[in-house]
């Protein structure tokens, strides 16, 4: 699969002629730029730059690029924020990255359909405000929501904070524009609510990181707004105890949260440094548990009742403290902790490993208590949080800076991790996607007849193999 | 026990406000509200102020339509023991001064007392006129952007963060703080402070109430008006050096910021 042709100043050349100068893009500062996402580029081995980044600004130029690209066996790689963390979008055997920064249009708000269609290189709260604005949600906002694009969240299947209520983007697409390897022009799924005439190639396609095929239009599900909501801080005296408390919201209140974030010892700590926060009155020995519970409904006192009934609930179940956050104010202040996490680890860590696993909610307290082995075992760390509602962990192991040898310990701890989420029926991702970092662990997870069934849906989108290659399954 | 009065207002919840073109107010309508940023950081600094709450009696006092409550009921979960609402047809289209007629009149029948809080601005007037105002026609000393406090002996020491630096000021009680963002974080409420607040009465005083002559408060006792909006015209002059012409880009720079003023030109050089 390695065979690919260079990207010859020749052919440079004429793919400008196909496209116009100002389209292809040769610059080395820009082809860095695009040849990495938020992942550190230590997780591959051979990292390769971009010979050329093409910024299309419609389907007509995506479609002719495609045709040129197969036609000289030259990999493609899509791009849309380089918020990724996967290395999804890092082009693994160079060629062109096709940027989606210039489709960034929002085509239509339909709101008698409750859709809204956009192009992909929309940013996502782009997508929320327009939304609102029509005065209906977007739901399938992921944690990165202010940056990323909507073409990467569909293509990555991206998650977020939400999804406990309403489903990952990929649950929120409804009809898909895409041009095949070859240049053809195709559409998949529609308006619709219902369809089962054929195969469902929109959430094929929502999740299978450009691999199969270019999206450029995007149909989206919108649902009603919420006419209010109010987030609850559960601080919790220590994780087993809030772990253990996530199944009784729904079981004991049938109140169903929109999100429902846990954020432990370590988690805290380092979201606090990050920006030089005092200690918590509710965790003076720094071993609490946080969860943050979001309730959303159309009428106040409906929801105030609802809130006291899940927090009273959380006191009972041994919360210290319940914090209620019912504005936009208190509602930022709350999260801001939650959000500083990620930045956190990369700031104050050089060896880390983000992972994603997700396991049913039933196994998380053993999954949680195993990592903790784990890591004591290895001289790591661990910082935990992230969406417990749905059972996806971002589980950060961390090398201590004087740690002897950070590399082959984060490595050895990944496969125990690994090894520990598959007893549990758990799986590798539950929204980053595989791309390039987990490739070489997704056999730990599926089985030689699926990869062989993903290498021949690959082959039957993409013959070439141009689009994407060498991810999500080893080559 | 220190009775401490704490100003809050409901504001529109929106970061694009729009405006009225005609009648020069803020359209209000559709962008929900929420409690004025700054006022909450006021009663976030009495926590930090005052860790025992049991030394202090605050009460929160808004002027604002009958949906100001719902602000009200946030200041009684942050600690506030009485929310008093001003709401009245009377008041409506009050400038700084009718508001702080209005004000004035409901801390003195509700007062006296030793502290008057309040944020330094509201989001959607913006003039940081209301405290002063206030602090005048209730005949105490004020002091506003204050960032740091402490009180004893009936005297408070404020730091106030200014555009030079931060300048220190000593007040006696009673006396008018308005505040910036760095007196406190935001205090968040707590469950049982929430499920207070929801019980709790809020009292409601119209302009009878207050012995307010209408004539004197609202669009009627205001002082001035919005004649016309004018939006300042912001201007990009934005050129791009591609590769291999940085040093030019930065000489074209230099120049830019030498003819704006930021530094010295060529000819003024040592």
């Amino acid at each position: 699969m390695n065979d690919f042709a260079p990207l010859t100043p020749e052919l440079v050349a004429e793919l400008i002629c196909l496209l116009g100068e100002d389209r292809v893009h040769t610059d080395p500062d820009r082809l860095r730029a695009c040849s990495f996402d938020e992942v550190a580029p230590r997780f591959w081995k051979a990292p390769r730059t971009a010979e050329a980044v093409v910024t299309c600004r419609s389907t007509d130029e995506v479609s002719r690029l495609l045709a040129f690209a197969s036609g000289h066996r030259i990999p493609v790689t899509p791009r849309g924020a380089g918020t990724g963390l996967s290395g999804g979008a890092v082009p693994a055997h160079g060629g062109i990255v096709l940027s989606s920064e210039r489709m960034n249009r929002i085509l239509e708000v339909d709101a008698g359909n409750m859709t809204i269609t956009v192009q992909p290189g929309v940013i996502t709260s782009e997508i929320t405000a327009a939304a609102a604005e029509a005065g209906f949600l977007y739901a399938g906002d992921p944690c990165s929501g202010d940056a990323s694009c909507i073409g990467g969240n569909v293509a990555e299947n991206a998650g977020g904070n939400k999804v406990v209520k309403y489903g990952a983007t990929g649950a929120n697409v409804l009809a898909l524009e895409a041009v095949l390897a070859d240049g053809r022009v195709t559409r998949f799924g529609g308006k619709r609510q219902k369809d089962v005439t054929g195969l469902d190639f929109v959430h094929l396609l929502a999740g299978s990181e450009g691999t199969l095929a270019v999206i450029t239009e995007i149909t989206l599900r919108l649902v009603p707004w919420c006419a209010c909501s109010v987030d609850l801080l559960a601080c919790f005296p220590d994780t087993a105890s809030a772990v253990a408390f996530v199944p009784r919201i729904v079981r004991e209140t049938g109140i169903l949260p929109a999100a429902l974030e846990l954020m432990d010892p370590t988690a805290l700590a380092l979201g606090r440094r990050y920006l030089r926060a005092g200690a918590s009155p509710e965790d003076p020995d720094g071993t609490g548990t946080h969860l943050i519970i979001q309730l959303e409904g159309n009428h106040e006192e409906l929801l105030d009742t609802e809130l006291e009934t899940v927090g009273g609930l959380a006191l009972g179940a041994g919360a210290r403290q319940v914090y209620v956050a019912s504005h936009r104010h208190a509602r930022e202040r709350l999260w801001r902790l939650r959000k500083a996490i990620p930045e956190a680890v990369m700031a104050f860590y050089e060896w880390y490993s983000k992972e994603d696993v997700v396991v049913p909610l039933s196994e998380i307290p053993a999954l949680i208590d195993e990592v903790g082995d784990l890591c004591r075992d290895l001289g790591l760390r661990c910082a935990t949080f992230g969406h417990v509602g749905d059972g996806n962990l971002h589980v950060n192991l961390l090398a201590p800076a004087e740690h002897p040898d950070p590399e082959g310990s984060l490595e050895r701890a990944r496969l125990r991790l690994y090894a520990h989420v598959k007893e549990h029926g758990g799986t590798l991702s539950g929204e980053h996607g595989i791309g390039l970092k987990r490739r070489g662990y997704i056999d730990l997870f599926l089985d030689p007849a699926q990869l062989d069934l993903i290498r021949r849906v690959k082959a039957a989108f993409d013959p070439a193999g141009i689009l994407n290659p060498g991810k999500i399954v080893p080559e | 026990m220190m009775r401490v009065a704490v100003l809050i207002k409901q504001v529109p919840d929106t970061d694009r406000v729009r405006m009225d073109e005609t009648s020069g107010t803020l359209v209000r309508d559709g962008a929900g509200t929420v409690p004025n940023l700054l006022d909450l950081h006021a009663l976030s600094a009495l926590e930090t102020w005052f860790p025992d709450p049991s030394a202090l009696l605050v009460t929160a006092v808004s002027m604002g339509p009958a949906s100001a409550e719902t602000t009200l009921r946030e200041a009684l979960a942050l600690g506030a023991r009485e929310a008093v609402l001003l709401c009245d047809r009377a008041f409506a289209g009050a400038d700084t001064w009718a508001t702080a007629v209005t004000l004035g009149a409901a801390l003195e029948r509700l007062g006296p007392f030793d502290l008057v809080l309040c944020g330094e601005k509201a989001t959607d007037g913006e003039t940081g006129q209301v405290g002063p105002e206030l602090a005048v026609l209730l005949g105490i000393p004020f002091a506003t952007r204050v960032q740091e406090a402490s009180f004893g002996d009936g005297r408070v020491l404020v730091t106030r963060q200014l555009e030079d630096g931060p300048e220190q000021v000593e007040l006696p009680l009673p006396c008018l703080l308005t505040v910036t963002a760095a007196v406190a974080p935001l205090a968040l409420p707590t469950l049982a402070g929430k499920r207070t607040a929801r019980r709790a009465a809020v009292t409601r005083l119209d302009a009878a109430a207050l012995r307010l002559d209408p004539t004197t408060v609202g669009l009627a006792g205001s002082l001035t008006r919005v004649v016309g909006l004018e939006r300042p015209v912001l201007r990009r002059d934005t050129r791009v050096f591609p590769p291999g012409q940085s040093a030019a880009g930065v000489d074209a720079f230099l120049d830019a910021c030498a003819h704006l003023g930021l530094i010295p030109g060529p000819s003024e050089e040592p």
